[in-house]
């Protein structure tokens, strides 16, 4: 019997004193992260995208065939930096680390959707880009679905909230809330996909 | 105490994101049982991003050729969505009436109908790997498998309890990867709970117990 296995070395090296980036640039892309984070900075976001987006395309490059799947890797993280940056907590860890935890799990999202057709997302169940400090145990001890929905609603933001209302509880359609709300259709339509995903995880497993 | 840890190359592979989801999922199991190694993921990760991320590495691509900045930028700061971290839920599983918490990692894996035959339990997770099938297994006390072998690899993550084969003793947070070249015969006295990974059935190699090779495909 052969236990494939090795012994852990003890340390993996000098980590912190081999920096390949240096420490006034990582002070920089954490400075624009935590821009993008408290106030929506989009001069500091093209700062991040300019500086990310070429490497992350590269990267993708050696993970897929295509160019056409590689550019929606480039995308998709970049996407996530912008709506996730209030989850980057920089005593944690540089920018740079956390980015690349982002563009892993959307690479690993992706590629398993191609090999397994599955679109479960599980990455950031593997490799958690926030550690999870809210804990909500209490408002789900309730059983009563109804309640708990609404109760779910009720936590959404304020926009999302005022998409769910309207298409669900008023009935009116998305081409209706875009007129009434003054807002492009995409935007209906990202805010209730986002707030059904959010709503999805709260239920748990009894509304898959 | 845990005593069987990941491999470093299967860490590197992890941290890289290059495992199939059920070796992932197995390592960050471990992972949540133990600081060593947990650590150690911490420090591969910020070491990799920084090689990722190293600036030098862009010189050879011309941007503008690329992307068109502006309008992949003004489409993705359209909306000022942001995505909350997802509210904690504690799922369980149940075995013989006893209620285990479901591992967070397993959270959004769809977790097939409970199958018992005699002792053991089995719960397939539905992660659609082909040729590699992902259980939790569990064993009442006194269960075992018999003495078997594979063709593959067989991981075993050990969730809850214990069990013993002839090398020994496995506790809670093991991570215990075998390859094909080996028999064993674990069997767990006072119960547990596995989360297993393996890329063929067992394969029974003992006598009368041949006849138990159903039981392999029912394991794997």
């Amino acid at each position: 019997m052969i236990v494939v296995q090795t012994e852990l070395p003890i340390s993996i090296g000098h980590a912190k004193s081999k920096r390949m980036i240096n420490n006034t640039e990582v002070q920089e892309l954490n400075g624009w992260l935590k821009a993008v984070a408290n106030s929506r900075c989009k001069i500091a976001f093209t700062h991040l995208f300019k500086f990310f987006a070429p490497k992350i395309q590269r990267i993708a490059r050696s993970k897929f065939t295509n160019e056409a799947q590689a550019h929606e890797a480039v995308q998709e993280t970049m996407s996530n930096v912008w709506r996730k940056a209030h989850l980057f907590d920089a005593d944690k860890g540089a920018a740079t680390t956390w980015v690349y935890t982002v563009m892993r799990n959307v690479i690993f999202d992706l590629l398993r959707k191609m090999k397994s057709n599955r679109e479960d997302n599980l990455s950031d169940d593997i490799w958690p880009i926030a550690e999870s400090t809210v804990s909500d145990d209490d408002i789900y001890e309730d059983h009563l679905e109804n309640k708990k929905l609404l109760h779910g609603i009720e936590s959404l933001p304020e926009a999302q909230q005022q998409v769910v209302k309207g298409f669900y509880l008023m009935e009116m359609s998305q081409e209706q809330l875009a007129t009434h709300l003054n807002l492009p259709l995409g935007t209906i339509k990202s805010r209730l996909r986002l707030a059904l995903s959010k709503l999805k995880v709260q239920l748990g497993e009894d509304h898959d | 105490m845990i005593k069987h840890h990941p491999t470093f190359e299967l860490i590197q592979s992890f941290v890289n994101g290059d495992l199939p989801a059920s070796l992932s999922i197995g390592i960050k199991l471990h992972a949540e049982m133990c600081s060593q190694c947990q650590k150690q993921i911490a420090q591969l990760t910020e070491q990799v991003a920084d090689n990722a991320f190293e600036s030098e590495n862009s010189f050879a691509v011309n941007d503008n050729d690329i992307f068109d900045f502006e309008s992949i930028i003004s489409d993705i700061t359209e909306s000022d969505d942001i995505d909350d971290v997802s509210v904690e839920i504690n799922k369980t599983i149940n075995f013989k009436n006893k209620a285990y918490p479901l591992p967070k990692a397993l959270n959004n894996v769809s977790v097939g109908k409970t199958a018992n035959i005699g002792k053991l339990s089995r719960a397939r997770l539905q992660l659609d790997e082909e040729e590699i099938h992902t259980n939790l297994l569990h064993f009442n006390p006194g269960g075992g498998v018999p003495e078997h072998t594979h063709k593959g690899f067989e991981l075993t993550v050990l969730l809850d309890g214990s069990f013993t084969d002839h090398k020994g003793e496995y506790t809670k947070g093991d991570f215990i990867m075998l390859d094909g070249t080996f028999t064993h015969q674990p069997i767990s006295e006072k119960g547990c709970l596995c989360y297993t990974v393996a890329n063929d059935a067992l394969h029974f190699t003992q006598g009368i117990n041949k006849l138990l090779n159903p039981i392999g495909n029912f394991i794997y």
